[in-house]
């Protein structure tokens, strides 16, 4: 091996060392990904054009190339020798002719971080699967059982078995009165023969879970002892958290579904019927829940038939478990579903659902009023009230709509305390709500609202904001308020008035009320340039409709 | 991206071999001027030159029982499996180790090779008739078929052996593990069974013939590797790939796990066994699914080796035993399994079953109970499997030669290589291999098998010529 030789192969164990990070990094759509590929042929290529061949000998923790140190760690962790020599193999070689395909297997294979992934392979097996043409292997197997001597043994034990030898003369003698070698072979395979395999094949592919269910079962039925039956509720409850993290919900309602059955059925034992009624019981636990919540958070198509189902089997006690993961889940289309499955299992507990208006997450608790709101049972409302004073705008934004939704007279006076709420956006979308209960009530309160000191010292926009929401009544009693507003005259303060004035008409244009016209026409050339244009818009409007 | 060639040039290798196999089947019955054959050729063409294009040239071998297009192995599927069959026949009739298209190909010169190449088979030397054939077009050439050397089969024999004790240590250290409730590494199972598909793949009949010795102490061990590998044999002839070939091989190890909760007594019990026994024996579906869950917790394996160890006593027609009240259709893998599990019982002595099936015998009585206890599809690919004259079946040769089939041929089931035991003048001899493909110089047969018995009527002891 010359020097440069092996400075070539010592660049290339660095150049697979930086690559069995990136390649564990990045996805391989990722530009750092391809890179790392390409630059890893590049310098493979190279040095087959070169040499036709690299053999590469594991050691614990050397790599050898011929008689030469081309790595060396004295480290147990991280070490690139052990990773190979831990799992059997002493020899690694490329041959000319590696592809950039058969590369990326490689590279693929060592990146994988067997300490931390569940995976029930080691780096033999993935290279075994990848069925390299140019990259061959040499294993000790030796490792795989304890007695090395096992197959000495045998064979000698066996072949003391020593038979007589006479037996082969008899054998002989029998022979020439045996059974002739029949002349054709038996079976005859055929197309039709072929399909129908295709088929059994095709069939085949599909998940197990829903058959080892079934043999469970059957198991469960048949046990003979309480502890086998303890052994077989484990191994169902087994069952449904492999289906839950193969994120298979189907399976998962099958298996409740089933087991729902078993335990309904009348020939089910009763300690049976028991521990299957344990098992449906923990499809409300936290963990049972956790995991269901992830599969509706991952970008899995859930068929809404299988949800409604999955709601049914839950209980109260799922109630707090799906707040709980409610709080943790990152997507809004995972919250989405979350929410409506409490919207439905949150009516069978109120109370309990409520708790989560105590949450410390501003974003819980806005849910909560949400789903409190999509419930809309009116025994909701008190709860509902409870998180009207939360410090985030957010939440009381949601109560003041969830409110809106209530139109009951304690909801009013609530909406009535935002008109005062020390945030703005608060104290519009109140006066919005107010306007879409539309009731008389609702318009008393705008309407007490307005003649205060208050509503003149506040902002042009938030009085216009009543001013819209007044303009939905059109009663004669509300169009007769503007009106009086329109006309009133005062010293003081005049700039404020006038922008009362100018809210006033501009009600009373989107009324379209042509009562309202004198007035205006008396406004419409005032020296105010705030009060003259929203007159003239208004008449405007109330004449053309634009 | 990252270049796919590789795949590609297999999966066109494919497609140009069968319908390579379709010309030839053609001819066979057509004049080569036919249309149906020019137009099949048209085809051929139009999927090779590409690829000749691409790769400079196109070389088929034929080593073992594998095909190889450019040094990468030719996996094939089921819709492909009967022309496949056919090609390593014809290959292995003409002598034919390898082709390779040169050049891209001409109409004339496909028709040239094919005529060459059926004329070829009814020439006493097949191969130099086919050389001759193409001489003068450039765009083929063959080589020879390559005889595995003496030596190389020496050490595929050793490596055979090896696999296959390792195979049954593992087997009984797992076993032992169970009982003492430890986990299960099933890694190691893994590594086990790819070591025994790998020969499968390549050389199916030698680790079949390991399963043919079954005088060994500690039955179940031996048992759960003979059915494994015959499985595994099996789901390599119905197609299955590598990886599902593994989970079929580790699956069909673990069937027998439950019988770790029988007693010694009763698995080894010399009397016949009594009814409470029998009850005992029949719960081992049962207890094989609670061992696999509880040692090994679910994955795709454990999910798929619960099942079959549940259902591989239970019958095609849910007759046997676990009894069942759910109808339920036994699992693909279960149906393979049982097919091994009964065969590889009804050759073997156990200590209740003194009296061993021979191999054909053993294969009329399931034939009998095909559709019933076995599934009748799986069940003509099995006995294809096992071939007419399975290792260890006790020959008497036309020459007058007795001996035990050391070896068996995919290709063509009669001609085995055998063991010769006792020359043609009635003499016990030590063992001689004899191939009875080899031909004399008019091209006739030195050898045929005429008559078939039963080793263990005699109580020969494989182990002794075969190991």
């Amino acid at each position: 091996m010359t020097a440069e030789e092996v400075i070539k192969v010592k660049h290339i164990i660095q150049t697979l060392l930086k690559a069995k990070k990136n390649i564990r990094l990045y996805p391989a759509n990722n530009p750092i990904y391809v890179k790392t590929i390409n630059d890893t042929f590049v310098v493979f290529d190279e040095f087959l054009n070169y040499k036709d061949e690299l053999v590469l000998k594991i050691k614990q923790k050397e790599i050898f190339y011929g008689s030469d140190h081309v790595y060396h760690n004295p480290e147990k962790e991280n070490n690139f020798a052990f990773f190979f020599f831990k799992d059997g193999i002493r020899e690694l070689s490329f041959k000319k002719g590696l592809s950039k395909h058969e590369l990326e297997g490689f590279l693929k294979s060592i990146a994988v971080d067997f300490d931390r992934e569940a995976i029930e392979d080691d780096i033999v097996t993935l290279f075994w699967e990848m069925d390299f043409t140019n990259i061959k292997y040499i294993v000790d197997e030796s490792f795989l059982t304890e007695d090395e001597d096992f197959e000495t043994k045998a064979t000698n034990e066996i072949k003391s078995k020593v038979p007589n030898v006479d037996t082969f003369m008899k054998a002989y003698s029998d022979a020439f009165n045996a059974e002739d070698v029949k002349e054709t072979s038996i079976i005859n395979i055929t197309n039709e023969d072929l399909h129908l395999l295709a088929k059994e094949k095709e069939n085949d592919l599909q998940d197990k879970t829903n058959k080892l269910l079934k043999v469970v079962l059957e198991m469960i039925l048949q046990t003979e002892s309480t502890a086998e039956l303890e052994n077989i509720y484990h191994t169902l409850k087994d069952l449904i958290i492999y289906s839950l993290e193969n994120k298979n919900l189907p399976v998962f309602i099958n298996i409740i579904k089933k087991a729902k059955e078993t335990a309904e059925n009348n020939v089910t034992p009763d300690n049976v019927k028991k521990q299957i009624n344990l098992l449906l019981s923990s499809v409300n636990s936290e963990e049972l829940v956790r995991h269901v919540c992830k599969i509706l958070e991952s970008d899995i198509d859930i068929d809404e038939n299988f949800l409604n189902e999955y709601t049914e089997f839950l209980n109260r006690n799922a109630i707090t478990p799906l707040i709980v993961v409610l709080g943790e889940l990152e997507s809004i289309h995972g919250r989405k579903k979350v929410i409506n499955l409490l919207t439905q299992v949150g009516k069978k507990d109120l109370q309990t659902l409520a708790k989560g208006l105590s949450d410390s997450r501003w974003y819980v608790v806005r849910n909560i009023v949400y789903i409190l709101r999509q419930i809309g049972d009116k025994r909701a409302l008190e709860y509902i009230i409870t998180a009207a004073k939360h410090p985030d705008i957010r939440v009381r934004k949601e109560v003041i709509w969830a409110l809106s939704e209530f139109k009951s007279s304690s909801a009013l006076v609530i909406l009535k305390d935002y008109l005062n709420d020390t945030d703005i956006l608060i104290r519009k979308v109140a006066v919005k709500a107010l306007c879409g209960i539309g009731s008389v009530d609702a318009r008393e309160v705008l309407l007490n609202s307005v003649p205060g000191k208050d509503f003149l010292n506040k902002e042009l926009d938030e009085k216009k904001e009543f001013f819209a929401a007044l303009s939905n009544w059109k009663d004669p009693e509300t169009v007769n308020f503007i009106i009086k507003i329109l006309k009133n005259k005062t010293f003081f303060k005049r700039l404020r008035h006038n922008e009362n004035k100018a809210c006033a008409a501009y009600s009373l244009g989107l009324m379209g009320n042509k009562d309202a016209l004198p007035a205006l026409y008396k406004l419409k050339n005032s020296k105010n340039k705030l009060l003259r244009e929203h007159a003239s818009a208004a008449i405007n409007k109330i004449e053309h409709g634009t | 991206m990252v270049h796919k060639e590789d795949t590609d040039i297999t999966r066109i290798a494919k497609d140009i071999m069968n319908q390579f196999a379709i010309i030839v089947r053609t001819a066979r019955i057509h004049d080569p001027g036919n249309v149906a054959i020019t137009t099949a050729i048209d085809k051929l063409i139009a999927m090779a030159n590409p690829a000749i294009d691409s790769s400079g040239a196109l070389t088929f071998e034929f080593i073992g029982e594998i095909f190889y297009v450019n040094r990468m192995r030719v996996g094939y599927s089921m819709e492909y499996f009967l022309n496949f069959a056919f090609l390593m026949r014809e290959f292995k009739k003409n002598g034919l180790g390898s082709i390779t298209m040169n050049t891209t190909l001409k109409s004339e010169d496909v028709q040239i090779f094919l005529k060459a190449f059926i004329s070829s088979t009814f020439s006493d030397e097949p191969f130099n008739a086919l050389m001759d054939g193409v001489a003068h077009i450039n765009s083929f050439s063959v080589g020879p078929l390559q005889k595995i050397k003496e030596e190389k089969e020496f050490d595929t024999r050793k490596q055979v052996k090896k696999i296959y004790y390792n195979a049954v240590s593992y087997t009984k250290e797992i076993m032992n593990q169970i009982k003492s409730e430890k986990k299960i590494d099933i890694k190691k199972a893994k590594r086990i069974v790819e070591s025994m598909v790998d020969l499968i793949l390549q050389q199916e009949e030698l680790l079949i013939g390991m399963t043919a010795i079954k005088d060994y102490d500690g039955y179940t061990f031996y048992h759960s590797v003979n059915v494994s590998i015959l499985s595994v044999a099996l789901g390599h002839k119905l197609g299955l790939n590598k990886k599902a070939l593994t989970e079929l091989g580790v699956v069909a190890l673990f069937h027998d796990f439950g019988k770790m909760e029988i007693p010694q007594e009763i698995l080894n019990k010399p009397t016949k066994l009594t009814e409470d026994d029998w009850g005992m024996m029949e719960r081992h579906p049962f207890w094989g699914v609670r061992a696999i869950l509880k040692f090994k917790g679910l994955n795709e394996i454990s999910v798929r080796a619960a099942i079959v160890a549940f259902e591989h006593h239970l019958n095609y027609d849910l007759s046997g035993y676990p009894s069942v009240s759910i109808p339920m259709e036994l699992d693909f893998y279960s149906r393979i399994v049982t097919l091994a599990d009964r065969y590889d019982a009804m050759t073997s002595t156990r200590v209740y079953a003194r009296i061993a099936l021979p191999p054909d015998k053993a294969l009329s009585f399931m034939i009998e109970k095909a559709g019933k206890h076995y599934d009748p599809l799986l069940i003509k690919f099995f006995i294809d499997m096992i071939g007419m004259l399975p290792v260890g079946t006790l020959l008497l040769l036309n020459t007058k030669e007795l001996g035990l089939v050391f070896e068996g041929n995919a290709t063509f089931p009669d001609k085995p290589r055998v063991l010769v035991v006792v020359d043609s003048d009635g003499k016990k001899i030590k063992g001689r291999v004899v191939d009875l493909t080899e031909k004399d110089g008019s091209g006739n047969y030195l050898r045929k098998a005429v008559k078939t018995l039963d080793p263990n009527k005699y109580n020969i002891n494989l182990a002794e010529y075969l190991l």
